[in-house]
């Protein structure tokens, strides 16, 4: 699966417990300072469930949550640990570069 | 509470979709308008969303579990009720020459009744199969090649060279021994054959079961099935009206063990194929398919 931003964005707050549409947007806004659209942040959970790194929990008051399941969790983990990886290079070797 | 005008957008959405999160989507827009988040780009973000979903629905439908079980015991059925059919036009005469046929044709006007209505079935059964196997096939061995599944590509030959390793055979088979020999040889090639069928429908219920196939070829497999369960239908009908008349006309019912054996197995594959369509039908109706 591709792991677009909305994905990662998804699957990280949900790291943190389990959260419904709107909890999703607002948690996302305030650690990422993205502002996810209704279309997109339905159709990430829509590929994450279909996937089988996420699952619907019972509504409550109709509002859904959603929680990161094993699979979900270590994908993401292994993930992010190869984009630090990249990120942790490409810091260094910024720092590295000489100066015009 | 008034419903947000952008929420209004869903039904841009593929019904399955929107049966799943339609809801959820409808209250999340609710939510986000007072939040004080600006509906206009709401509304685009949900038409962007509406787009994917659909162009997600054609390239990668998930299709049930059950609508694929459908799918193969149709598939069974068919090359069961085809075999069977094979040899019930062995026993009455239209192989190995045309000249038994027409003679027992001439005996019995009824029979190339029978004749045409099987031959119609077997063409059209056999072009339903052909035309659903073209798509399957393409998409198995694309699928195969963008994720590295050889095994895929080993499935799809089973039944080419099943098929040719036995009609190559056949010569050798039934040519140059002895009587007794020869007869021995020919029911084990016979039995060889029958496996080497089995062989190969289940090399193809393999790769339907493993691989994910595009809305638009799962369409044509159903129609296909369809099809086919339709001319099993009129052939099973036909054969069994055709026996009827035939015993009728001749005043007896002596000799009718083949065409009992041959309607007993029309009548029991395709009633399995019956039943696992509707099956599907209610199934696919039943639990909102995945978008």
């Amino acid at each position: 699966m591709e792991f677009t931003e909305p994905v990662v964005l998804v699957l990280t707050s949900l790291a943190d417990g389990p959260k419904h549409g709107y909890a999703l947007a607002k948690d996302i806004e305030e650690f990422a300072g993205v502002k996810l659209g209704p279309g997109t942040l339905y159709g990430a959970l829509s590929r994450l469930e279909d996937r089988g790194w996420i699952e619907a929990l019972p509504a409550d008051d109709r509002r859904r949550p959603y929680r990161i399941t094993t699979r979900g969790a270590e994908s993401l983990g292994a993930h992010l640990a190869a984009a630090q990886q990249v990120a942790t290079t490409g810091l260094r070797r910024l720092e590295l570069r000489p100066a015009r | 509470m008034t419903k947000p005008w952008p929420a209004r957008l869903l039904v841009a959405y593929p019904p399955d979709w929107r049966a799943r999160y339609g809801d959820e989507v409808d209250l999340l827009v609710r939510d986000l308008r007072d939040g004080g988040r600006s509906r206009v780009p709401m509304a685009v973000d949900l038409i962007r969303g509406a787009a994917a979903a659909w162009c997600r629905t054609r390239r990668g439908f998930a299709m049930s579990e059950r609508s694929r079980n459908a799918l193969i015991t149709v598939l069974w059925s068919w090359v069961a009720y085809a075999a069977m059919a094979a040899w019930f036009g062995h026993d009455l005469g239209i192989y190995p020459s045309r000249g038994t046929a027409s003679q027992i044709a001439a005996a019995h006007p009824i029979v190339p009744d029978a004749y045409h209505v099987l031959y119609a079935i077997g063409i059209v059964g056999l072009a339903a199969t052909a035309i659903a196997a073209v798509p399957f096939a393409v998409e198995a061995a694309r699928h195969a090649r963008a994720h590295h599944r050889n095994r895929v590509f080993a499935l799809m030959a089973v039944p080419p060279v099943v098929a040719g390793g036995w009609l190559g055979g056949v010569p050798l088979a039934t040519h140059g021994h002895a009587t007794t020999v020869r007869l021995t040889v020919s029911v084990l090639w016979l039995l060889l054959g029958l496996a080497g069928i089995a062989a190969s429908t289940q090399a193809v219920a393999r790769i339907v079961m493993t691989t994910e196939f595009s809305a638009a070829t799962w369409r044509i497999g159903a129609a296909s099935a369809a099809a086919v369960t339709a001319a099993m239908l009129v052939g099973t009908g036909a054969t069994i009206t055709w026996g009827l008349a035939f015993r009728a006309s001749q005043g007896h019912t002596a000799g009718a063990s083949g065409w009992l054996v041959a309607i007993a197995v029309f009548a029991v594959t395709t009633g399995r194929a019956v039943i696992a369509l509707i099956g599907s039908r209610r199934a696919t109706s039943a639990e909102p398919a995945v978008a």
